[in-house]
């Protein structure tokens, strides 16, 4: 029994730091400013890279991950970070749109920056949203 | 004595269950008459009401929009104000592509699972259109009428059929036909706090801004209603969850509302959320509950 509560306790816990810090994760984002902590020239593609880890993390969390013209944000990640191990200068995305396989080249310079502002960004418009949203509903702020 | 003490208590409970029912709906009946005057008075007339539809021709605001389009009429989506539209649209309502399904979601509900029940078992009447989605408060969740479904597969020891399409989609259709068929209407309540919660939730999002096109789906669907993206003109939140499951042109075939709502946020620029989570189900109930009172009048067609 003194199992049981030692591991409810701890799951508890886990689930609580986990929100906690997912929370904390919108406050960080919201202040950040995109333009430079993404910048890759300034700060170097494993920076920016763990910059995009960090935080889309946080937007799957959330529900806000971005995903563009089928590219999940996810992908742009990995296929950035496997890219950058190969120390190749393109980076091959691999997906999938409407059941069949594509892919699709950038820059791994320009994936990284892509990757590390969609996740900046995800959650920068979780925080805004939370004071905009009610601007829209009829009857609400929405006059 | 004690008898007259007991049944002032029950009249007392009683009389407070009601009250308290009763306010747990004030606000989303508060948000759905605000959302019918603004969706009236916007298309009382569009060539008055040009600030709401700033892309519009001098031709499309005065020969294509009808006048005084009153609140059932927004059930027909952007039929209700796209008059040229609308008279393809009845065109292929002559022959509707969804009959099939209709007959095959029939087949469905009838056939036996391995251990011999089948839908009947869980679904006892068909015209159940206009009840879902609705809150379990012992769940404490919301249950789609896909979601239902599903659980119904399940619990017989079925597998799950695809939420978004297929089967799913073509026994909702047979449910929706058999509702409308029945004149009834969607008749959602919210009788709990968290069904309140619930409902919360689902606003929230739907006038939240989202994916990197920053688009909320009230941006198309409660303030961008009437204009047009590229050729298409975008539906009224008013009347958007009567008619699924939709067969839809693009899709050439029979969808359900989960399968609308992820194409809704692949084209925010999001990743979709999946069809039995719960941020899709306080969505859906959010929407369906700005449709109540209005007519069950799915399976239809839609570009």
């Amino acid at each position: 029994m003194k199992r049981l509560h030692k591991i409810l306790l701890t799951v508890s816990l886990g689930i609580l730091t986990a929100s906690s810090l997912s929370a904390n994760a919108v406050d960080e984002a919201a202040a950040l400013d995109v333009k430079k902590v993404c910048d890759v020239g300034a700060n170097g593609l494993d920076a920016v890279l763990a910059t995009a880890v960090k935080y889309n993390k946080a937007a799957k969390e959330h529900g806000v991950e971005f995903k563009r013209l089928g590219i999940t944000n996810s992908i742009y990640i990995s296929d950035t970070l496997a890219a950058v191990k190969a120390k190749k200068k393109e980076t091959v995305l691999n997906y999938k749109s409407k059941g069949k396989k594509k892919t699709k080249k950038f820059s791994t310079d320009y994936a990284a920056w892509r990757a590390c502002s969609f996740a900046v960004r995800a959650l920068q418009q979780k925080h805004e949203a939370e004071s905009t949203w009610r601007l829209a509903v009829p009857g609400d702020g929405f006059k | 004595m004690l008898l007259k003490i007991a049944k002032i208590s029950a009249l007392v409970a009683l009389a407070t269950c009601t009250l308290n029912a009763g306010g747990f709906d004030t606000q989303a009946e508060k948000d759905r008459t605000a959302l019918v005057a603004y969706s009236e008075a916007k298309f009382k007339d569009a060539d008055k009401n040009r600030m709401y539809f700033p892309y519009s021709t001098d031709d499309e605001l005065k020969n294509n929009f009808p006048k005084n389009i009153k609140h059932d009429a927004f059930a027909l989506g952007s039929y209700a104000f796209n008059s040229r539209g609308k008279s393809q649209y009845d065109d292929i309502k002559e022959m509707p592509p969804y009959e099939d399904a209709i007959d095959e979601g029939e087949e469905l509900y009838s056939k036996k699972f391995a251990n011999g029940k089948s839908f009947k078992d869980c679904f006892p009447k068909t015209d159940i259109a206009g009840e879902y989605p609705y809150f379990d408060d012992k769940k404490n969740s919301v249950v789609t009428i896909t979601s239902a479904i599903d659980e119904c597969l399940v619990s017989n020891g079925e597998k799950s059929w695809n939420m978004k399409k297929g089967k799913s989609a073509k026994l909702q259709a047979y449910f929706s036909f058999a509702t409308m068929e029945a004149g009834k209407k969607v008749n959602l309540k919210i009788q709990s706090q968290a069904a309140a919660d619930a409902y919360e939730r689902g606003k929230k999002e739907y006038y939240s801004q989202r994916g990197y096109l920053k688009l909320s789906c009230a941006n198309c669907h409660v303030q961008g209603t009437g204009q047009r993206v590229r050729a298409e003109y975008m539906s009224p939140l008013l009347g958007q969850t009567t008619h699924f499951p939709v067969f839809r042109l693009k899709w050439n075939s029979l969808g359900t509302l989960e399968r609308r709502m992820a194409g809704c946020n692949k084209d925010q620029g999001e990743n979709p959320h999946k069809a039995a989570s719960g941020w899709m189900k306080d969505l859906l109930y959010f929407m369906a509950y700005m449709s109540n009172g209005m007519a069950i009048d799915g399976p239809d067609i839609r570009k």
